[in-house]
């Protein structure tokens, strides 16, 4: 299930009438117009079986034009489509902030934040089923770096397909991932790679650069940047897919590890329609856990109330609805602590390569 | 006796030494901070209180210059009645008691060590002379004197007397009646919650009738805080009436002076001449219970004696005092003063009725601000005033604070952290305890003490105010609703069928039926404001039937009734319910129409309404009006036919009273009643 479905324009366009017209139909039978989308929280997401990934569940919402604030996001829709439409006809695409800008022109339909317009082009995707790249829009989010021994097939804006090993043709900073990473655009090419890891954080992923990880342990290395964007997160997918290479994630040990993660293997909850593209269902949750801490009495920061409150809504998230995650939530809880990847680096700049990897890798079968 | 002479002549003295020896350290006089507002308080308060009983409008200016680096030239100037050139001595030279000893009345110079005290100040601080200007209206010139005091002899010194015409300064026109005081103190100027500007502002608050300005300047003539606060009513306080002390308020020492001052022949007239409340009858009976003939010398009375009347005062049955003894500042007046002093939204204001407390007559009015100009942050500010007095020390040890606090305002929807204390948020409370004698926690007269009685009052005072800002955030809210509704319907909706038959190249829809679905409900929206061509205070009530069914219903209005007020313009006719409430029958409003009444108030001035309270009857709920509680409107007829029969009794009896000055009964503006079931079903 890796090829993401692509819509051609007439599709997309006639997708797009079928929200505008629900809502002209109901007007016409006297009806306040109105969208049905599903609930996008954590407690409308279920693992789908067949998909292996968490899906949005049947929980539906109506949003209709008895409120004010629902009639101006209806509003807003309408003018998103028509914006979609000039784009397509004329054979140009923007970015989400160009989009939310050009709303100062719609009046009443203008967005109240970047926040509301992203919102609501992932609504339109949802109901239309079809794909922010098939709108012509583009996110501003950074794509994540490569370092490693892979060799992709990059379209660059001439057209042209760009031959590129992610070890031998970069820089220091890496391959950057083009926010589009489907097959128009990217082509997986040839690998020598044992796996895949995924990193949380900018300096982390520089120290195993430095300590020459990469070849020593025959992986790839993906800088995260953070909560992954899109298309870092359907890059992994593909290599997942395509070669069929474990994958692990190295975060810190905090509750925001624990989601970016989440977002990985099972799918994120604002994504959750298009999981099935972007979750790989097979990797792995390298560290740092809660267990680390004690067994590496790493130095730990105190849990702030923000933290707690985290802690707390992911156990009743079903998606760490696992022995093994509520297990380390609630160590965590009782610890009372979190730990900072670099915290390693109390044993020394190579700890983390030398002693802390190679014994994490080794127990899920990837020891070198 | 001329008026001027008539107030001075009531003016008793005590001892001066004396007195201020043994309160030396309550003067006000103690930091040189505070030494500059004890004395322009005292001043400004002798000017209010004589321009009230002479009924002037008062025009108070006062001028403050550094002289020195710890040295202040204070100029305060009046438009009173001036005083009579041979009482000047006796006003500047001794200390003065008011009037309290002797008669019984709301008065500000309770509350001072009297202007005698800025003179000694000033004396013994700077070694330097009082000048007083002083022009009486049926004297053809002023009298201009320096004044300082013999410590030893209890007396004023007087020098370089002359009389002149008064000019004055700044205009070049003869002054005809005044008072101007110049006097030269330490003292050091200082901004913020204790200066004298914030004195003279909180003044100017519970002063509605006064103008007053403040000019304050450095060392070279530069203006550096600068005040004017401009009279916003031309009407005067009314004039109080003297009371003699009600037998429940006195105590042993008073009782024992009053008898051997008293030039009575027989006990039975002593009690009856200086007293209130007690009838031939309750004399007699007091007399019998203290066990004393009724034909004895009041001066002969022993000790013993007097303490067994004080017991038998609180035994025998007596009559409550007269209560006209008070002056409140009256709602309207207070909206008035707190407009002129801070911006703000929304005002809730209430004076309660004159109540007693052992045998001294009070009377609380409570006054609170919303929005506005109003800081949101940290705790609300407190305006505490003791007949018409500002106090702005020992917030925290004031009765009038503590009754505050013990208000959980976090039901009337300010933040209250912890559930009680001063709540937060961007309001202001004024707290007024007139009475004809205020118990302080000390001679510094900074704190009202602890009575049960006016701590109940304030309180009760405050939930009124209360529920005027809970009521008036409530309507606020509904009104947000109504009006993003009305946005809706009127503008979104239109655009997403625009939009959509664009999109898809069809015919617009017809809106109507969505409309209805989406409303599904009347609205009702009031709107008050000023006609400035026909001086009438209007009220537009709109009502739209956004269902499917026809309407029909009777609104009711609430409006300010009262003497000065009369429903100048009301084209529907309708029909009076109660004191002021107001109702007309509309005729069946269709589905998807709307209808407009409007009513027009004369005798108000601008802003003076600004909310009002819009009821219905009738099938199905309107969204912006209550649902009237005909049960409390039935009481409240009740009440009103029982008030008229009292009144009319009242009235037949004592003729004379009648024609008396009476506050006008000043309505209540909606926001602070209750009675007719606020909390209504609306919802």
């Amino acid at each position: 299930m890796s090829e993401a479905p692509r819509k051609n324009r007439k599709q997309v366009v006639e997708a797009l009438h079928e929200v505008a017209a629900e809502m002209h139909n109901r007007m016409q039978r006297g009806d306040p117009p109105r969208m049905i989308l599903p609930v996008r929280s954590k407690t409308n997401i279920s693992f789908d079986n067949k998909l292996g990934v968490f899906k949005y569940g049947k929980n539906k919402t109506v949003r209709d034009a008895t409120k004010l604030g629902s009639a101006r996001q209806l509003l807003r829709t309408l003018h998103i489509t028509e914006f979609i439409e000039e784009m397509i006809d004329s054979e140009k695409s923007s970015t989400l902030r160009e989009m939310y800008y050009i709303s100062e022109g719609w009046g009443n339909g203008k967005f109240g934040s970047q926040n509301e317009s992203n919102n609501l082009a992932e609504d339109l995707e949802i109901v239309t089923k079809c794909l922010r790249e098939d709108f012509k829009l583009r996110p501003e989010e950074d794509g994540a770096r490569i370092i490693g021994n892979i060799t992709v097939e990059e379209r660059n804006r001439r057209g042209e397909w760009m031959r590129i090993n992610c070890r031998d043709d970069v820089g220091d900073s890496g391959y950057g991932v083009p926010y589009n990473v489907e097959e128009e655009k990217l082509k997986l090419v040839d690998e020598d790679i044992d796996f895949v890891m995924a990193i949380e954080t900018g300096g982390m992923f520089d120290r195993l650069i430095e300590n020459g990880f990469d070849e020593e342990a025959r992986c790839a290395l993906i800088h995260l940047k953070g909560q992954p964007a899109r298309s870092t997160r359907r890059i992994i997918r593909r290599i997942s897919d395509e070669w069929k290479k474990p994958v692990v994630v190295f975060a810190d040990c905090d509750p925001w590890s624990f989601r970016i993660y989440a977002s990985i293997a099972y799918g994120a909850i604002k994504t959750a329609h298009i999981s099935e593209y972007l979750a790989t269902k097979e990797a792995t949750y390298l560290g740092i856990t809660a267990d680390d801490i004690l067994a590496y009495d790493l130095p730990s920061d105190d849990l702030t109330k923000q933290d707690i409150g985290a802690l707390e809504a992911e156990l009743s998230d079903p998606r760490f609805n696992t022995g093994w995650w509520q297990e380390q939530i609630k160590l965590m809880q009782e610890l009372g602590k979190k730990a900072e990847q670099q915290s390693l680096a109390k044993y020394g700049l190579d700890f983390v390569t030398d002693t802390y990897l190679p014994e994490k890798l080794d127990t899920i079968g990837l020891g070198y | 006796m001329n008026e001027a002479e008539e107030i001075s002549s009531k003016q008793k003295q005590a001892s001066i030494g004396e007195f201020f020896e043994k309160n030396k350290h309550f003067l006000g006089f103690d930091t040189q901070q505070r030494a500059i507002i004890t004395a322009v308080k005292e001043a400004v308060d002798n000017s209010l209180d004589a321009c009230e009983e002479a009924r002037i409008l008062p025009d108070i200016r006062v001028e403050l210059r550094r002289t020195k680096s710890d040295e202040l030239e204070m100029i305060s100037q009046d438009n009173g009645p001036g005083i009579p050139r041979d009482s000047i001595e006796g006003v500047f030279g001794k200390f003065l008691l008011g009037s309290r000893f002797h008669a019984i009345r709301q008065t500000r110079g309770q509350q001072g060590i009297g202007i005698t005290g800025v003179v000694m100040y000033s004396q013994l601080t700077t070694g330097s002379k009082t000048r007083v200007i002083s022009k009486v209206k049926s004297d053809s010139s002023a009298v201009f004197v320096d004044l300082g005091i013999d410590t030893k002899k209890n007396k004023a010194i007087k020098s370089s007397e002359k009389r002149d015409i008064w000019i004055d300064e700044r205009t070049g026109v003869e002054i005809s009646h005044g008072l101007k005081i110049t006097t030269v103190m330490k003292a050091k100027y200082q901004r913020g919650k204790k200066s004298v500007y914030q004195y003279l502002r909180m003044t100017s608050i519970v002063n509605p009738h006064a103008s007053i300005s403040l000019v304050v300047m450095d060392k070279e003539g530069e203006i550096i805080e600068e005040g004017n606060w401009v009279r916003t009513s031309n009407k005067l306080p009314r004039v109080v009436e003297e009371i003699k002390p009600h037998p429940h308020g006195i105590q042993l020492g008073t009782l024992q002076r009053m008898l051997r001052e008293s030039t009575d022949r027989r006990m039975t007239s002593f009690l009856k001449h200086n007293f209130s409340g007690v009838s031939p009858r309750a004399a007699k009976e007091i007399l019998g219970a203290a066990d004393i003939e009724e034909g004895r010398t009041p001066k002969r009375i022993k000790p013993d004696e007097a303490k067994a009347m004080i017991t038998a005062f609180q035994a025998v049955k007596l009559l409550k005092p007269p209560m006209d003894c008070l002056s409140p500042i009256e709602d309207l007046l207070i909206k008035k003063g707190l407009s002129k002093a801070i911006d703000s939204r929304f005002a809730s204001t209430v004076t309660r009725s004159p109540t007693v407390s052992q045998g001294n007559p009070f009377q609380i009015e409570v006054g609170l601000v919303f929005g506005g100009d109003l800081s949101s942050e940290g705790p609300i500010e407190i305006l505490r005033f003791a007949n018409r007095v500002p106090l702005m020390y020992q917030q925290g040890g004031c009765l009038l604070t503590k009754a505050l606090e013990a208000v959980n305002w976090k039901s009337y929807g300010l933040d209250q952290p912890g559930g009680s204390g001063i709540p937060k948020g961007p309001a202001a409370v004024l707290v007024h305890l007139a009475s004809t004698n205020v118990q302080f926690t000390s001679e510094a007269k900074e704190a009202v003490s602890y009575n049960e009685e006016v701590f109940d009052e304030v309180r009760k005072a405050m939930l009124e105010v209360g529920r005027g800002l809970k009521n008036h955030l409530k309507k606020s809210s509904e009104r947000k609703k109504a009006k993003e509704k009305f946005e809706l319907v009127n503008i979104i909706l239109p655009e997403i069928s625009k939009k959509s038959s664009e999109l898809l190249g069809r015919e617009e829809p017809d809106l109507a039926p969505v409309i209805t679905q989406i409303m599904n409900a009347v609205f009702l929206e009031e709107e008050l404001s000023w006609n400035k061509e026909s001086r009438l205070s209007m009220c537009s009530v709109t009502i739209h039937n956004y269902t499917a069914r026809a309407r029909a219903y009777t609104i009711l209005a609430k409006w300010p009734e009262g003497e000065d007020t009369s429903m100048a313009f009301n084209p529907r006719g309708g029909r009076k319910e109660a004191k002021g409430l107001w109702a007309w029958r509309l005729d069946t409003l269709d589905p998807g129409t709307s209808t407009v009444l409007e009513f027009g108030i004369s005798g108000l001035s601008k802003g003076d309404w600004n909310e009002t309270d819009i009821f219905f009857r009738g099938n199905g709920e309107i969204i912006g009006a209550t649902r009237m509680d005909e049960a409390l409107l039935d009481e409240q007829r009740k009440a009103e036919a029982l008030e008229a029969a009292v009144e009319e009794v009242r009235r037949s009896s004592a003729p004379s009273e009648a024609i008396k000055e009476r506050p006008v009964t000043v309505f209540e503006p909606g926001a602070n009643t209750d009675w007719f079931g606020m909390e209504g079903d609306g919802e």
